[in-house]
């Protein structure tokens, strides 16, 4: 019932924890910004989405017990957030807007690009080398300079499908 | 206190009410129900269901009838054209993803959103060509399942979980129209008061595994109850079809279970529909029981309990007042060792986090109390030691070891006052059919010393009588009905002293406390 996406290939390794060493300092920080711990939620889930990549079942339980608060009420946020993934991505998240001004512009043609560039074939899909999963999105913001495409922060305008290939070779 | 009331008028109606209090509530009073989905007294409101607005005069917009408290004169429409417009809209908005399988679903009959879409929804959907959004069934816990299709969001289930049950398990997952009520991965929804999200829930999404598909809800028959389980003494309402009880749910009692019952209580039903019964009064006549007629058992009975100086009564802990007070009463002549039976649970008491003094208590018997109050108060094993110089023992509907069988027979006349066949002792010399509690009228004293009345929900089988009514008619007193009983029973009993059957109520009282006006004249 999770999510539209397919989910990619599935990390079968032990689950390391996030919050501990550096991790843990980086999470303290954010304490006196906030002023309950449940308030640290968002930006605690960011941290693990950064060192993983994704944010894994396991990882929900250890947010929950780091902030005092219950799994299943963590689940219900990250789940109720679109930019959490619930589930592996590439190494570079790719999120290229295909709302009504940009698919004026072409944006299909982008995205058909950019499947074709990075390997990955459909969208929501992993990279077989695992280093890109491609999405759509709903409005970047960047009307007036369609295409637009984030990486994950970097924000690259007028994207044409002959532009992707040479984007793509920025993200190793 | 006047200081403390304001004056609001809804719906026309003027009335009092203390300040704080909702409108929805303040609506109640005024004798008008303002329809809702996310908002129940016994939950924090979230105002998340929009059903409940309503127009408030100098108000600039629909104000939600559930978080909105009433302030000195407020005028309030609840069924003004614009009220009605937000309710129709919202009908539709949650229409659009419920299926219309009303014919299969358990809930109907009983579904609030059945019940509103009928009062004042659309008569034809703006959506017919879109497809409804389905998931499959979900298995939440021992006893609850999902049907995530029905689901209106309410969340009254997750707030259960979390604010009152205390085990927050449920949650809200994805949003929009994907949102689903999601449980924490792992985890079953098996608190031993979980239960309670089947009835909370106001449409049909949480089921009950044990009732699915057993009845419809026009097809019941519902009596006031009380639960037998424990002795909290939930107030329960017991459902029947055809003379089967199907089904108990909870009954409101602010000052007992609130709108609560355990898993254990609702579970606690089987028995009383045992068909395994002992029908007619059975005499011994050398090794083999005959059956006879009550004037012939009542009379050998009588003449037994009348001329006894040493009695024994060993009784169950889920006798009523008036059987085990008229029992007293037809052996007030000789000298009685009485003990009542109490299951013990190993397990402590099952609290429910949110309500005060609301668990499932150890002692498994709805009239531990009252058998105390009545002078039920020999220890078990005494009791059973003194059977043996006894003349009379009188066993009411208990469950006895093989030994402690053994240890009765041995006395000159055992009585037996039994509900099914598995009781009858050969040793026996009356065997008189009674009723269990669904058969009966009568009264439990819980835990907190509350009288509490429940009421026959089922027919007795065959020859089945209420136990009092066998007592009273063996010289316990002249009484014809419970409340008769009752009477007699208070009028001898200090602990009673100034109850009176008519002044119960359905919510109970407190045996001791100060009795009502114009009571015990």
């Amino acid at each position: 019932m999770s999510g539209t996406a397919t989910p990619g290939a599935v990390h079968h390794q032990p689950y390391r924890p996030v919050f501990v060493g550096e991790g843990r300092t980086a999470l303290e920080a954010l304490f006196p910004h906030y002023p309950t711990r449940q308030a640290c939620l968002l930006p605690a889930l960011w941290l693990v989405q950064e060192a993983r990549g994704w944010i894994a079942p396991e990882a929900i339980g250890e947010v929950a017990t780091v902030l005092g608060l219950t799994p299943a009420y963590v689940r219900g946020v990250v789940t109720f957030y679109t930019m959490y993934h619930t589930h592996p991505v590439g190494r570079h998240f790719i999120q290229v807007c295909t709302t009504t001004p940009c698919s004026i512009c072409g944006a299909e043609e982008v995205v058909r690009a950019l499947l074709q560039h990075t390997g990955c074939g459909e969208l929501g899909a992993t990279s077989p080398d695992g280093r890109f999963t491609v999405i759509e999105v709903e409005c970047l913001g960047a009307c007036g300079f369609a295409t637009p495409l984030l990486i994950d922060d970097d924000f690259i305008e007028g994207v044409t499908p002959e532009r992707v290939a040479g984007i793509l070779q920025g993200y190793k | 206190m006047t200081q403390d009331l304001v004056s609001v008028t809804i719906d026309g109606v003027t009335l009092q009410v203390p300040k704080g209090t909702s409108i929805i509530e303040a609506a109640k009073q005024a004798g008008v129900l303002v329809p809702h989905y996310c908002y129940h007294p016994a939950l924090p409101s979230p105002a998340v269901c929009r059903m409940c607005l309503v127009e408030v005069e100098k108000a600039p917009k629909l104000m939600p009838a559930c978080v909105t408290t009433v302030v000195e004169g407020q005028v309030v429409h609840t069924d003004s054209a614009e009220a009605r417009r937000a309710r129709t809209a919202v009908l539709e908005f949650l229409l659009i993803n419920h299926p219309l399988d009303c014919p299969i679903c358990d809930q109907a009959g009983e579904c609030e959103l059945q019940d509103y879409v009928f009062q004042e929804g659309r008569g034809g959907s703006r959506y017919g060509d879109y497809a409804k959004r389905y998931n499959p069934v979900e298995e939440f816990g021992p006893d609850v399942l999902y049907v995530p299709n029905r689901c209106i969001l309410c969340t009254r289930c997750v707030r259960f979980m979390e604010d009152v049950a205390g085990s927050p398990v449920l949650n809200v997952s994805e949003r929009g129209d994907r949102a689903y009520i999601g449980i924490d991965p792992g985890q079953l929804l098996d608190h031993p008061w979980a239960g309670n999200v089947v009835d909370l829930c106001p449409v049909g999404s949480l089921i009950s595994r044990d009732f699915l598909h057993k009845a419809r809800a026009w097809e019941l028959d519902k009596t006031a109850s009380v639960c037998s389980g424990c002795s909290q003494g939930c107030n329960t309402m017991i459902d029947t079809r055809d003379n089967t009880v199907v089904r108990l749910r909870p009954r409101p009692n602010l000052e007992v279970n609130r709108h609560f019952m355990c898993d254990h209580g609702r579970m606690h039903y089987r028995w009383m529909n045992r068909g395994d019964r002992i029908e007619a009064p059975l005499v011994r006549e050398g090794e083999r029981h005959h059956a006879t007629d009550w004037d012939h058992a009542l009379q050998r009975l009588g003449a037994l309990l009348g001329s006894a100086r040493r009695v024994v009564l060993l009784a169950s802990g889920a006798a009523s007042v008036e059987s085990l007070g008229l029992l007293r009463r037809a052996t007030r002549k000789a000298t009685v060792t009485a003990a009542v039976q109490i299951p013990m649970a190993e397990d402590p008491d099952q609290p429910l986090a949110g309500v005060p003094n609301l668990a499932l208590r150890r002692e498994r018997a709805p009239n531990g109390a009252g058998a105390r109050l009545l002078g039920y108060t020999a220890g078990w094993d005494e009791a059973l030691n003194a059977a043996a110089a006894a003349e009379v023992v009188v066993l009411l509907d208990v469950a006895l070891t093989e030994a402690e069988a053994r240890q009765v027979g041995a006395t000159a006349h055992l009585i037996l006052m039994g509900t099914h066949e598995g009781q009858v002792l050969g040793s026996a010399e009356l065997v008189l059919p009674v009723t269990n509690t669904a058969e009966e009228g009568g009264c439990f004293v819980n835990r907190d010393a509350r009288v509490q009345r429940y009421q026959q929900a089922r027919q007795a089988p065959g020859m089945a009588r209420p136990a009092w009514w066998v007592a009273a008619g063996a010289g316990g007193g002249d009484a014809a009905t419970a409340a008769e009983a009752f009477d007699l029973v208070a009028r001898d009993v200090a602990a009673l002293a100034g109850l009176r059957h008519a002044d119960l109520g359905l919510t109970g009282r407190i045996a001791g406390a100060a009795a009502p006006a114009g009571a015990g004249a």
